[in-house]
């Protein structure tokens, strides 16, 4: 488990089990992942997948982000995971201002009344 | 991984009834076994003394997420993963329910239904990381026929079936399965406030024309959690001597 955990760190953790996972399925693991690569339009990652990775990397650095601090609908790039365990592991490091649990939930709920005004 | 150590089963609710027919099953077939469950019974307390090296118990809030996930996390810790979860913790509550209390239904609803899918959860995400596991909800002949004065507790149970045939596709795909079990009445705490009376009228209803006994139920927990039922999963599988057939 990471203590302090740096970005860089952080960073190639998630990169790493993002490789194995593609490796896994016969992908090119020697591609160059960028971190706007999306990790279903362009890498191809189920729900499952994110949710097999997310179980690791759990195990890996101690945290889960997504239990209270980060909506995991948020998560679409590698960027947008590196920041969620960024933010757990590093809490003064950068925080996307959209990346909140609370922010999440509030969109949901402007949706849901756009739906019910209909 | 998984074949270097002994299987590991947790067990909701192992400290009586089916439960700890199914811990005691699982230790004398050499698994590790973890349950949790609100108070330690003295069934727990003798297999502290005696399985010290292959039983673990903690008193854990069975609907506290964080909780529950330390719990499973120390289970993998300790044991090295886990290979089988049965979801037999539960109540039973009877009563017609225009006139149940809403605190009945919060309780039956948190116990039967909210504390399985945070255990679930947590013991899923582990079975994930092994690529391996299969989940065993124990439902009941509720959940597939009416009764009166059941609703809630049919409610809960139904619901488990509808996690069940979910999950099951959810997490096909990393090898992990997912059934359950709907028995029918057999002898056991849930039970034993029921009258003579009662007890004979389910047994004439019953093909088999008894009650079933508890070993029975527990015997087709344990072939759904083998290797024997190695490809079976997203069904419910009533141990009900044909009550509901």
């Amino acid at each position: 488990m990471l203590e302090a955990g740096t970005s860089h760190q952080i960073e190639a953790t998630v990169v790493g089990k993002i490789r194995a996972i593609l490796a896994e399925r016969g992908a090119a693991a020697a591609a160059p992942l960028a971190g706007d690569s999306k990790l279903s339009a362009h890498l191809g990652l189920t729900s499952l997948d994110l949710a097999f990775l997310v179980s690791q990397l759990e195990f890996e650095l101690g945290v889960d982000p997504f239990a209270k601090l980060v909506a995991i609908t948020d998560v679409r790039t590698i960027d947008d995971l590196v920041d969620a365990y960024r933010q757990a592991l590093v809490p003064n490091s950068h925080k996307k201002p959209d990346g909140s649990l609370a922010d999440a939930q509030k969109r949901a709920e402007k949706r849901r009344l756009r739906i019910d005004q209909r | 991984m998984a074949s270097e150590r002994p299987k590991v089963a947790v067990i909701s609710g192992g400290s009586r009834g089916l439960g700890a027919q199914l811990v005691a099953r699982f230790l004398d077939r050499k698994y590790s076994v973890a349950t949790l469950s609100r108070s330690k019974s003295e069934f727990v307390n003798e297999l502290l003394r005696r399985e010290e090296a292959n039983f673990y118990w903690a008193s854990v809030d069975a609907r506290a997420a964080e909780s529950v996930q330390k719990f499973a996390n120390d289970v993998a810790a300790r044991f090295g993963g886990i290979d089988i979860l049965i979801n037999n913790a539960g109540i039973a509550v009877e009563g017609v329910l225009p006139t149940m209390r809403w605190e009945r239904i919060n309780e039956v609803v948190e116990t039967n239904l909210t504390a399985v899918l945070v255990l679930t959860q947590a013991c899923s995400r582990v079975m994930l990381r092994q690529g391996s596991g299969t989940i065993v909800n124990i439902s009941s002949v509720n959940a597939i026929r009416g009764h009166s004065g059941v609703a809630a507790y049919s409610a809960t149970k139904s619901a488990l079936e509808g996690m069940t045939r979910s999950l099951a596709r959810e997490l096909g795909a990393r090898n992990i399965r997912v059934n359950s079990v709907a028995p029918g009445y057999f002898e056991s705490d849930m039970i034993a406030s029921i009258s003579d009376e009662q007890r004979q009228r389910i047994a004439r209803r019953t093909p088999l024309g008894r009650l079933a006994r508890i070993e029975e139920v527990a015997n087709v927990v344990h072939f759904l959690a083998s290797e024997e039922a190695s490809f079976i999963t997203g069904q419910t599988l009533a141990v009900d001597g044909g009550i509901t057939c």
